[in-house]
């Protein structure tokens, strides 16, 4: 009985150490593809957000540029696709859709607002970006940057 | 979408993994000893609270900081179970790793050009040898301990640290470093310079050889290898110092009666097995008779092996933990490394990331010769396991060089500026 | 940037590195890990032994011929019968080690297998005891105690097997000693220098000059070579090449054929005989016969010797007559035996029937192994009535048994002290019985003791006899 026992803590206690393993990787692997999103190589062919602070001023992490190959999402929970954890930012904060080669923006119920061009956005609200535009969620400044057709 | 695993998984892995170990160990015991209780709840604790913080705050890197908050519980749980003093006083120099973590993380984002400072390390380097070799104390072949009121520690450890940061200030303003106003010409400046170079390089290593620090020779040597291969335009240099170690190895050899032993008890320890083979026949053992999954925590006799909760500390996990445990660790390791490496490629900033690069290689190879040394795969030397040996200043100056990397690593403090020299 | 792709390049170094010792760990479990437990220096292994009642020997029919009794922490290894047993299951003591049966399958009764192993369930020094598995060999210890007995304290040995099957059912080899711990220790250093050589064990390792019972395989190469019908001349000695050899009291038979040869042993048609088989059928046959190569079994053995590079006419002469250079240890003159027995196919020798776990239940079972055929079941069929006549009307009649068909063969081998006159010769006898249906074959020598057909035929006999009154 103690035998059998003992064989199963020794199996959990090896499977919880390899699903830390396993758990680390994933995050890794998680935070290499979410560079991605970020990547200064940019082939010019994407529309991009640049950061418009300095990133010294801010408390918090966040890119230079971010690649808008598809829609994503903007906001400091985890989930999004893009993670900026300003305290003035909403969990979900806003949404940048990619479109057919438009892209549009959206502000998702923000408490402290998403400005395109100093104009706040209503709620649901969505409104097209084109090259030079200026965004700005909670305290950090974009310019969106779209290389003409 | 990020997926749902987020740090969190991990962390309360970390958890588990404690709860676990030490409820096993302590329900294994008869009688029940509640010390075990109280410790593994202040290591589980700790160690998850630090990390928490740690990664909430945002201080640096939070892999880096979960991988090694799993070899800390390794390192802990092991050795509590071979020696409950131990293990208390392991856990409490935990507890003071964390806090130098965190000072050494704040003093190194106070302090800015930590590039000029370069004979402030080469002195301070100095005078530690000068003291360590004065007033050392021999312990078990190696004159590297100094003792005050009770306490050792190595000063050893922190020459490492500081020849880091050496070879980074010297990188930062290659050629230049030495004497940079004085001489006028060039290839004269440039020579000098590096002949300087190796001369402090040399030095250290030299002091360590007097201390009969064989080990940390070796992984200086190395890490110094490392970082002139990565950062010196051409190979010259390189090829020039590796080509040191032939002679290096040979005057070694004869001169040092203890690397002829570890030698030959790595070529054939069954020849001499109770006398110079001893503790890698007794290493071995432990090994081979834990399986894959292990004997259990606290059911093996991990005690058989000598110096086990220190240079062997990683047969004793093999033995309880199995070779998938000490398979773990391995892993654990190379990740480390990795995601250490990827932030050295992050960095811009010539200083920063030659200090990087010098601690990753370091923590890596130091992990590596010391496994390797244990299960025979290369001679045995007397360096500890990063973050899972018991020891005061290994487990401290690992804390520090690792505050020094999450510190170097965090984007928020890209101050210094200024392009890499291309 | 070229200093990033140095820097990868250090990451792909350190991460080899950290693979091999990956790599160099998993081998050293797979490859190296028996032997580091199996380690004298390792004490891990007392550890698990201390931990462990170890399992418990037994005859085949369940009659317990060793076991482990508790004394305080140590546990001791009881023998019942003592030196019967001494060279067939051998000693497990501290001091001196394991031998035979107790060596061989000191794992099994340790419960120790490879499972176990890679689970590291083996050496966990705090499990509550361990329990061994236990044997039941394929001796039949009524056999074992009467060949002992029969031996009395006389240098020879007493092999019986099962011809079809292989199974060892009686290995008896004298002398032996006490293997009890305590009195091998009391005893160990007179034992080890006695010119008795008490440790070896003859049945397997003993190598004799089989004498007159070689003649069996010597009539196989001539039945082969259809030599069969062949008549030969018998006037109780004959010269060849200048060397005389002579029958048993240089009795002369006469014109005799080849089954009456073989029934009185007449060296002197035996020796014209070998020289007309010439070397490469000799060779043929013992090479069958496995001669020069290893007998697998479950204890060490010795293997028999034909060691000729060329034979000139007086080797021919003196291998006919199991002389010369010829050397054949008990089990293998008993498994050549059996293999005439059984149509000429040997089986290979065996000596644990089965094992059973702590609870009873049977692990493993023998399945009988076939070694290989020695000759053709014809040819064997009639060195069998051969084997038969030697009983009934020759040199074997002592080992006659009522109403039972005996086949066999006596030999008396000269050895060195028996050439020089100081000494009688090897007795030697090789048989089975019933001869239509094999059940036994044995084979026995007694050193010194004169000729086959006194010492020898009367122990196989009673062997036999005991074997088939049941």
């Amino acid at each position: 009985m103690f035998e059998i026992i003992l064989l199963l803590v020794k199996v959990v206690f090896t499977l919880v150490i390899y699903l830390f393993i396993l758990g680390v990787i994933r995050l890794i692997y998680l935070d290499i593809k979410s560079m991605s999103v970020s990547k200064v190589h940019n082939a010019g062919f994407y529309p991009y957000l640049k950061l418009i602070n300095r990133r010294e001023m801010l408390n918090f992490k966040v890119e230079e540029n971010y690649i808008l190959r598809k829609s994503v999402t903007v906001g400091r929970n985890d989930k999004n696709d893009i993670v900026i954890k300003d305290p003035f930012i909403s969990g979900i904060h806003a949404y940048i859709m990619t479109e057919n080669g438009t892209v549009r923006i959206k502000d998702m119920g923000s408490k402290n607002g998403t400005f395109v061009n100093g104009v706040r956005l209503n709620e649901g609200e969505e409104v097209p970006l084109k090259d030079g535009d200026n965004i700005k969620i909670g305290n950090v400044k974009f310019l969106f940057v779209s290389t003409g057709r | 979408m990020r997926g749902a695993i987020t740090y969190r998984w991990p962390l309360s892995l970390i958890a588990v993994f404690n709860i676990i170990g030490y409820l096993f160990l302590f329900f294994s015991d008869s009688p029940y000893n509640p010390m075990t209780l109280a410790v593994g709840a202040a290591a589980t604790l700790i160690i998850c609270i630090a990390c928490f913080v740690i990664i909430k705050k945002d201080y640096g890197d939070e892999y880096l900081i979960l991988i090694v908050s799993m070899l800390l519980s390794f390192g802990l749980m092991m050795i509590y179970r071979l020696d409950e003093n131990l293990g208390i006083k392991q856990l409490i120099w935990v507890a003071i790793g964390f806090v130098m973590f965190f000072v050494f993380y704040h003093v190194y984002i106070k302090v800015y050009k930590w590039d000029r400072f370069a004979y402030i390390y080469i002195s301070l380097s100095a005078v530690l040898y000068l003291v360590t070799l004065i007033l050392g104390k021999n312990i078990n072949g190696a004159v590297n301990w100094i003792v005050i009121g009770g306490f050792s520690f190595q000063p050893a450890e922190l020459c490492k640290i500081l020849f880091v940061f050496f070879l980074a200030s010297y990188f930062k303003n290659p050629d230049n470093l030495f004497l940079g106003e004085r001489i006028r010409d060039e290839r004269l400046r440039v020579l000098s310079n590096r002949a300087l170079l190796m001369l402090v390089a040399y030095c250290n290593i030299g002091f360590l050889v007097l201390q009969r620090e064989l080990g940390t020779a070796l992984l200086l040597y190395i890490t110094f290898l490392v970082v002139v291969y990565v950062f010196c335009k051409d190979l010259k240099m390189f090829l020039l110092n590796s080509a040191f170690i032939v002679p290096g190895a040979i005057l070694g050899y004869f001169k040092f009666y203890h690397l002829r032993v570890r030698i030959d008890a790595w070529i054939n320890p069954w020849a001499d097995i109770t006398d110079k083979g001893y503790q890698i026949a007794q290493s071995l053992f432990a090994i081979a008779s834990g399986g894959f999954f292990g004997t259990g925590i606290g059911m093996g006799r991990p005690d058989m092996v000598p110096a086990v909760s220190t240079d062997f500390i990683f047969s004793a996990i093999c033995e309880e933990m199995g070779i998938f445990g000490g398979v773990a660790v391995v892993l654990l390791c190379m990740l480390f490394t990795y995601r250490g490496i990827k932030i050295v490629l992050g960095l811009r900033d010539r200083f920063k990331k030659v200090l990087a690069l010098g601690i990753v290689t370091m923590i890596g190879l130091q992990t590596f010769i010391i496994i390797g040394g244990v299960i025979k795969l290369i001679p045995l030397t007397g360096i500890t396991l990063p973050f899972i040996s018991y020891g005061g200043s290994s487990l401290v100056a690992s804390f520090i060089a690792l505050g020094i990397l999450q510190a170097v690593s965090n984007p928020r403090f890209d101050r210094i500026g200024g392009e890499a020299d291309g | 940037m070229d200093e990033n792709k140095k820097i990868i390049q250090v990451l792909v170094a350190i991460c080899f590195l950290f693979f091999i010792i990956v790599g160099y760990l998993t081998y050293i479990q797979l490859f190296r890990s028996r032997d580091l437990m199996a380690n004298v220096y390792n004490r891990r292994q007392y550890k698990i032994e201390e931990n462990t009642a170890r399992g418990n020997i037994y005859d085949r029919n369940g009659v317990l011929l060793a076991y482990s009794e508790a004394n305080g922490e140590v546990q001791e290894r009881i023998y019942p019968y003592g030196a019967l047993y001494s060279q067939v299951i051998g000693y497990s003591s501290k001091v001196y080690g394991k031998s035979q049966i107790e060596a061989a399958y000191n794992n099994v009764l340790l419960g120790i297998d490879d499972l176990s192993q890679v689970f590291g369930m083996v050496s966990g020094s705090n499990y509550p005891t361990r329990k061994g598995n236990n044997l039941y060999l394929t001796i039949d210890h009524k056999l074992q105690a009467l060949g002992g007995e029969l031996l009395n304290g006389r240098k020879g040995a007493v092999v019986a097997m099962d011809p079809k099957t292989g199974e060892v059912l009686a290995l008896a080899s004298s002398p032996n000693f006490d293997p009890h711990a305590k009195k091998l220790e009391e005893n160990w250093q007179s034992m080890i220098e006695s010119p008795d050589a008490p440790f070896l064990c003859r049945a397997t390792q003993g190598l004799y000059a089989p004498g007159s019972t070689f003649k069996i395989l010597v009539t196989a190469a001539a039945v082969e070579k259809g030599l069969e019908s062949k008549v030969f001349d018998d006037n109780g000695s004959v010269v060849i090449d200048g060397r005389e050899i002579r029958n048993s009291e240089s009795r002369a038979y006469g014109k005799i054929d080849l089954k009456r040869a073989l029934a009185v042993s007449s060296n002197v048609v035996y020796a014209q005989l070998g020289t007309e088989l010439g070397m490469e059928s000799f060779v043929d046959i013992t090479y069958r016969a496995g001669f020069e190569k290893e007998i697998p079994f479950d204890i060490p053995t010795s293997k028999s010797r034909f060691p000729y590079e060329n034979m000139n006419k007086i080797d021919l002469a003196e291998a006919a007559i199991g002389q010369g250079k010829v050397l054949v240890s008990p089990l293998h003159m008993a498994m050549i035996t059996s293999a005439i027995a059984n149509e000429g196919v040997m089986m290979e020798p065996v000596l644990v029937k089965s094992i059973t776990n702590s609870e009873g239940k049977t692990t493993k079972e023998l399945k009988p192994v076939k070694l290989g055929n020695v000759m053709e079941k014809s040819v064997a069929e009639k060195i069998k009535i051969m084997m038969q006549e030697v009983v009934t009307s020759g040199t074997g009649h002592n080992a006659a048994i009522k109403g039972i068909n005996v086949a066999g063969k006596t030999g008396t081998a000269e050895n060195e002290l028996s050439v020089k006159k100081k000494a009688k010769a090897h007795s030697w006898f090789v048989g089975f019985a019933p001869a239509e249906d094999p059940k036994i074959a044995v084979a026995v020598i007694v050193e010194y003791g004169g000729s086959g057909g006194d010492v020898a035929a009367s122990i196989a006999r009673r062997i036999m006899s005991e074997y088939l009154s049941n």
